[in-house]
């Protein structure tokens, strides 16, 4: 699949329609709406067929591959796992997708992508032809990164890192836990799906037992030495669940090098550690199909131009989400969210000739520590030849008042409803 | 120079420092597309208020003030620091023509 064969089809393209277009305008209109084709139903891609589909005004025919009915959001999981969520209010469907702006919905799974010819395949043998492709499958789990890890073993120490069936494991297994038990969370290195969300998961764990198993601890092997919001978890940590927490950074062994289900032992620095409940987040990488389709680069995730999130490797294909590399980013829903307004833009300029404006990039993260304690972070970022470049920012401050925290955790509750709904409805 | 003249170079002047933006519909648009992260489109729940259902004059202000510091949200000011005063201007007129289709207000 070369560049070569892409010009040569483009030019015999342009060979055969040239005359039609001469000819009979009106007819090649009617046969060329183009089609807009993505990949994974998360934040990002959803987010884009969305805003293409309602902005384009049907001027665009707008496919979304997604095998899923329905989607649980990872933002928030952790408040589900807490018990201040229930699991249907973090589950979220595309109906109106569909009801509302027109989306095709392929409940179907994209496994090869063709550049050349531009069709991407779905496991059913249906091929979809596209004139734009964005891909978007967020993270793949790197089974190989931790000796015995696997996905049998996830079924007995659950990454929960994908929400769906694999937080509803963990859940039950808290759950299940007797007071006084050891919960092990595994904390994955740089870079993955949201950077403070293994610290605010043992933040809502340790919130649960509080109220229901206090004996019990939480150890969280970390193969990072430093990690987001530190300050303001360990301020909280030390006031709300005193004793209750204890964090190993990598370099005193915190990274996790093996762990064996049959008998619940984490092994880290050498050390073997027995677990009552095991929480292991590994290393990710792209979501598969962004591999298969030759998006991504030795690292595991996809390089793009900054700014427009065109893949740096094929041509007409969008990248964004967790499966880009658009640091100074972090891999979150809002922005995800955010750049698929920014990629929508550029897919509606390429194809209706709609405006272009300079594309406007920002993330916000907020972070439980119990029901009514919780803090933020965010950051504009503007595209420079290299990368999303961080221009402004904020994070809250050690020390806040605890009006202004719950405050925060008002925002935050008001922040999710928002951004489903803008994500789905 | 008189009134007329005086109001000609200011509105020259405007068109200069914002010569496609400022009054141009689509680009209100695009720029709420980020408002709607956290602000809801309908009825309001919790403290990020529906934005169409404020006074134009209120948007303005309230935007001002965060960037300037004087109003208290370290969210809302990290926003409103990437505006420009024709961005303020095209966002308020955005959310007053979403507010009549809607019939908020």
């Amino acid at each position: 699949m070369s560049l070569t064969t892409t010009r040569r089809q483009l030019l015999r393209t342009a060979a055969v329609v040239a005359p039609v277009w001469v000819a009979a305008p009106g007819v090649l209109r009617a046969q060329a709406k183009p089609r807009v084709v993505v990949v994974g139903g998360g934040p990002a891609g959803t987010t884009v067929a969305k805003y293409v589909a309602r902005d384009s005004e049907g001027k665009v025919a707008v496919a979304l591959v997604e095998p899923k009915e329905s989607y649980t959001t990872c933002f928030y999981g952790n408040l589900y796992l807490g018990g201040q969520r229930t699991f249907d209010s973090i589950t979220h469907n595309y109906v109106e997708l569909v009801r509302k702006y027109g989306v095709a919905h392929y409940r179907d799974t994209a496994v090869a992508v063709d550049p050349a010819t531009k069709k991407v395949r779905l496991a059913s043998g249906r091929e979809l032809a596209y004139d734009r492709l964005v891909v978007a499958p967020g993270i793949d789990i790197r089974y190989d990164s931790i000796d015995g890890y696997s996905e049998e073993a996830a079924a007995v120490m659950p990454h929960a890192w994908q929400a769906g069936e694999q937080t509803a494991l963990l859940k039950a297994q808290l759950e299940a836990m007797e007071d006084g038990g050891l919960f092990i969370l595994a904390s994955p290195p740089n870079p993955y799906r949201c950077p403070p969300g293994p610290y605010e998961r043992a933040s809502m764990i340790a919130w649960y037992f509080k109220q229901h198993k206090p004996k019990s601890k939480i150890l969280i092997l970390d193969a990072k030495k430093q990690f987001s919001k530190q300050d303001l978890f360990l301020e909280g940590w030390n006031r709300h669940y005193p004793g209750m927490i204890e964090w190993v950074p990598e370099e005193l062994g915190g990274t996790v090098e093996a762990v064996d289900p049959a008998t619940m032992t984490v092994v880290a620095g050498g050390e073997k550690h027995k677990a009552a409940v095991a929480n292991i987040v590994p290393a990710q990488r792209a979501g598969f199909i962004a591999r298969a389709a030759g998006l991504a680069n030795d690292s595991g995730w996809c390089p793009v131009e900054p700014g427009t999130f065109k893949s740096k490797l094929q041509p007409d294909i969008f990248v964004l989400g967790d499966a880009a590399i658009a640091a100074d980013m972090p891999k979150s829903a809002f922005s995800a969210n955010s750049q698929a307004k920014v990629v929508a833009m550029v897919i509606r300029h390429e194809l209706t000739g709609s405006k272009l404006f300079e594309p406007r990039l920002r993330n916000t993260c907020w972070s439980s520590i119990t029901d009514k304690d919780t803090v933020k972070i965010g950051a504009n970022y503007r595209p420079t030849e290299a990368k999303l470049e961080a221009f402004d920012s904020f994070v809250s401050k050690v020390g806040e008042s605890d009006e202004l925290r719950a405050q925060t955790r008002a925002e935050a509750d008001a922040w999710y409803d928002s951004i489903v709904q803008d994500i789905f409805a | 120079m008189s009134t007329v003249g005086t109001a000609a170079v200011i509105l020259s002047l405007v068109a200069v420092a914002a010569p496609a933006l400022a009054g141009d519909p689509e680009y209100g648009a695009y720029l709420a597309s980020e408002c709607f992260a956290c602000h809801p489109k309908g009825q309001p729940v919790g403290p990020m208020p529906p934005l169409h259902l404020l006074p134009r004059d209120y948007i303005v202000q309230a935007l001002r003030e965060y960037r300037a510091g004087t109003r208290d949200n370290l969210a809302m000011s990290l926003v409103a620091r990437n505006l420009s005063d024709e961005d303020i201007e095209s966002l308020a007129d955005y959310f007053q023509v979403m507010s009549a289709q809607l019939g908020g207000r």
